[in-house]
């Protein structure tokens, strides 16, 4: 009977192991995010994990332009996390819940790379690079506009010459200049 | 020779068949006959059970893939809606910084 319940609670373990693995990081506080997505009139959540990405590069078959290109991007990454509030009226979040946001990736590991603010739009930009042995691992982006926030975090090695060959996303070759510019500005 | 004509008599001699005799051959008839109906009842119960199974298994797979499909799909399009925004947000990132670099120029 101990054996069977010995098993029993192994077995569950084992299940429960590999599903709390699998939690996505938290891109902001479970408070805040309820806050903000009952503040914004329009959100906008993606939640990819790694197994969901592989899934997902399954289906990229070249139906669209950059299919392959996406796919060789996305096969690698070990998940994409993505937060985007839309607000009717400006003033609909504090620089403080941005500040919080920002310092929780204000650590060793990351790097910021850009750092741009606007006093005279309060719009302000965040790009932050996970380095590991010299090889980007990770890159968290934070833009803050009167009236948008976004919070984008894509973990796992990306490679930003894999970046600049996809012109069909609205030109998303923009992601491939972020090593370009490595700058601080605040106006 | 009298005796064995006596001998072929008695073999050649017509005797009544016992009583039970017909009922019994009927019986196994009648036994042989059902066992051969279920033996043919059985066969195709056991034919409709397959193809029930094969149709079963069959929708099953069939209904799977389109699940597979249908969330593949839905998959790809948040893969592709992340990378816009990602996109959107680090082109306005890159319109500052032209602003800002115009600026300084100036």
């Amino acid at each position: 009977m101990k054996n069977r319940i010995a098993t029993f609670v192994l077995g569950a373990l084992a299940m429960a192991v590999p599903a709390l693995a699998q939690n996505p990081p938290s891109l902001l506080p479970p408070a805040m995010e309820k806050q903000l997505a009952a503040r914004a009139s329009n959100v906008t959540e993606v939640t990819l994990g790694k197994s969901m990405l592989g899934f997902a590069a399954k289906f990229m078959d070249g139906k669209e332009k950059d299919d392959a290109a996406v796919r060789q991007l996305v096969q690698g990454l070990d998940g994409i996390y993505v937060r985007e509030y839309e607000f009717d009226k400006p003033d609909q979040y504090s620089m403080e819940e941005v500040e919080q946001i920002r310092k929780a990736f204000e650590t060793s590991e990351w790097t910021p790379m850009v750092r741009e603010r606007d006093k005279k739009s309060s719009e302000t930009t965040d790009v932050m690079m996970k380095m590991v042995n010299g090889e980007t691992r990770g890159m968290f982006v934070l833009s803050a506009e009167p009236k948008e926030l976004t919070i984008v975090l894509i973990l796992g090695p990306i490679r930003m010459d894999q970046l600049g060959e996809l012109k069909g996303i609205g030109g998303l070759s923009s992601l491939g200049d972020v090593n370009a510019k490595t700058k601080v500005k605040i106006k | 020779m009298d005796e064995m004509e006596r001998e072929l008599r008695q073999s050649l001699a017509r005797r009544p068949a016992p009583s039970r005799l017909k009922r019994r051959v009927m019986e196994q008839r009648r036994q042989q006959q059902s066992q051969r109906t279920h033996q043919r009842l059985l066969l195709w119960q056991r034919m409709a059970a397959t193809l029930v199974l094969a149709c079963t298994l069959g929708g099953l797979l069939a209904w799977r893939h389109t699940q597979q499909q249908r969330k593949g799909e839905q998959l790809r399009q948040q893969v592709f809606t992340a990378l816009r925004i990602t996109n959107h947000a680090l082109n306005q990132m890159n319109q500052q910084l032209t602003a800002h670099s115009r600026d300084d120029q100036e």
